[in-house]
């Protein structure tokens, strides 16, 4: 592998996990809400963005399956103490959970976003220190 | 009728954020697939054409960063026959125009252009004019007094006038300072997704690239022919842009042809800096979203993108827009299929099309990325904080510049981003 190629059997391989993460939380879990949506489009970024850089493809697979957990178990305390707090609350807790979900939802992709960039950008030193 | 009227409009937004999404993603893309070929040269690399050239430094109260411009112009690569430096000292009340005029005497190519406190002060636009009319080089290029230029730089970009279609050449701008404080650090992780990313896809995808109005230049022909730099805007760089493609040329972006600047270094500079860009963005759209939309010379991708550029400015007001009409709508009893867009809006929100300067995170994770850089990804989720911080700015140039219109006030008060010089200690030779 040449130093700076990507990756396409990464990528490819990288689609279909992603794919088939979304279809098994669709398909067992029965999500069908924002919690679902945010994590498919996280599988399809991640996958088809992240997957064709440089490094190792069990670190790949194993973080896009830490985000899965982490998205879920994020959404489903997010959503207990949304429940919680609409039931005391009242509308204004509705408005602010629609502006402040998808900030919400942020922190967690964005933050598992520069962490695995940060290890693959690492790997690539590693990779290029080698050549 | 309102309730719908809002559903409509809420809908609206969410195409318009869904399409800067989309553009984002393809750029995105496009660099990936760049880098997989080896592509990120733009296919200049066996070129040599070196035709003379000008470069203009405009130069108001620059003392601190005057002399390490001239400096570093000295050690050029560029053959000094073809090579002519002009420094318009501004109407200065500091050293500056002693300083330019030290190394005038030394080095020939240097030549100081002195304006008076009566014809100076009317901001960069008015010097780059000034110096314009002395320029004789048949490429002219634009360096601000606080950048600090690569020693092959004119060489990386003169050579892309070779094709006559090229009427401007952009190159790359890397944050000099960006250790010193979080803000310079955050500016330099802009800067890495708008350079490495945005404007070297929209180069490669034949979009409109964008004049950042310094470490740049234009085929002197072209300028003339456009009249030089527009003094009535305050976006004079986008300005320029938008007239070089409208007229038939193209703009090529160059992402070797590195030059180093001084990053604002508070918030305050921040929102100074950022309120006169999107004041003149903002002003640039209205002056050509009609042209752009008409233009023979614009192909319909050059078209849309152009359109979605000239409008970038506007989205963080829209955003702040579209969270008004979505509470409006919560409190009106939206109808139930409304329920689907519910869903869709903060989607569209949640896969943030902007961060920092309006760039999604994935874009500028990239970018740094094939940067090379490692321990810069873990401050990209604080960019989510400079694009909130970015929501007032760019509604209050709105409001201002709407403000200016209605009642016909003029509202170019440009001003000076001060320069203390303190990116010195960061060049090492």
């Amino acid at each position: 592998m040449e130093n700076g190629e990507l990756k396409i059997d990464h990528l490819v391989f990288g689609l279909l996990m992603g794919t088939d993460f979304s279809f098994s939380l669709w398909y067992f879990l029965k999500l069908l809400d924002e919690t679902i949506l945010t994590l498919a489009l996280f599988n399809f970024l991640f996958a088809s963005l992240i997957f064709p850089l440089n490094g190792a493809l069990t670190k790949k697979i194993f973080i896009l399956a830490i985000g899965n957990i982490i998205g879920l178990v994020w959404n489903y305390l997010f959503y207990l103490f949304a429940y919680t707090a609409a039931s005391s609350l009242g509308n204004l807790f509705s408005i602010l959970y629609i502006i402040l979900s998808p900030f919400i939802n942020l922190i967690w992709i964005v933050s598992l976003w520069a962490i695995s960039l940060t290890m693959l950008a690492s790997s690539k030193r590693k990779v290029e220190g080698e050549i | 009728m309102i309730t719908e009227l809002l559903e409509a409009l809420l809908l609206f937004l969410t195409f318009l954020i869904t399409a800067y999404l989309i553009r984002h993603y393809i750029f995105t893309l496009k660099i990936l697939e760049n880098h997989k070929r080896n592509k990120n040269a733009n296919g200049m690399e066996n070129v040599t054409y070196q035709p003379t050239v000008s470069i203009l430094i405009p130069a108001h109260n620059e003392e601190q960063v005057i002399g390490r411009i001239l400096q570093g112009i000295t050690k050029l690569t560029y053959p000094k026959d073809k090579l002519q430096v002009i420094v318009i000292d501004d109407a200065s009340t500091d050293n500056t125009g002693k300083i330019s005029e030290e190394y005038s005497n030394e080095y020939p190519y240097i030549k100081v252009i002195h304006r008076s406190q009566k014809e100076g002060k009317r901001g960069k636009v008015s010097a780059l004019n000034a110096g314009f009319k002395h320029a004789s080089g048949e490429i002219i290029l634009c360096f601000d007094a606080d950048y600090y230029p690569q020693r092959d730089i004119v060489e990386k970009l003169a050579k892309n006038f070779v094709d006559s279609k090229v009427g401007a050449a952009q190159g790359r701008v890397v944050v000099l300072n960006e250790p010193q404080n979080i803000v310079t650090r955050l500016v330099a992780l802009e800067r890495i997704g708008g350079y490495c990313v945005d404007q070297q896809a929209r180069d490669t995808l034949g979009l409109i690239t964008h004049f950042g109005g310094t470490v740049g230049g234009f085929k002197r022909e072209v300028l003339e022919s456009l009249g030089g730099w527009d003094e009535s805007i305050l976006g004079e760089d986008t300005d320029l842009t938008f007239r070089v493609y409208l007229a038939g040329y193209k703009i090529n972006y160059v992402n070797d042809a590195d030059c180093y600047e001084v990053a604002v270094k508070s918030w305050r500079a921040y929102w100074r800096q950022r309120y006169i860009w999107a004041k003149g963005h903002m002003q640039c759209a209205l002056k050509h979203f009609f042209k752009v939309l008409r233009s023979k010379n614009l192909s319909l991708k050059e078209k849309i993108d152009g359109l979605l550029l000239l409008n970038l400015y506007f989205m963080p007001v829209l955003v702040l827009f579209s969270w008004i009409i979505g509470g409006s709508l919560f409190f009106l009893n939206s109808s139930s299929w409304f329920s689907m867009v519910w869903t869709s809006i903060p989607v569209s929100f949640s896969f943030y099309s902007f961060v920092g300067n309006f760039a999604p995170f994935f874009e500028v994770g990239i970018g740094a990325y094939l940067d090379g850089r490692t321990r810069a990804q873990w401050l990209i989720p604080l960019l989510i904080f400079t694009f909130l911080y970015n929501i007032p700015i760019c509604t209050k140039a709105l409001i201002d510049l709407l403000i200016s219109k209605i009642f016909r006030k003029n509202c170019n008060h440009w001003t000076k981003t001060v320069h203390s010089g303190n990116g010195n200690s960061y060049i090492t030779s």
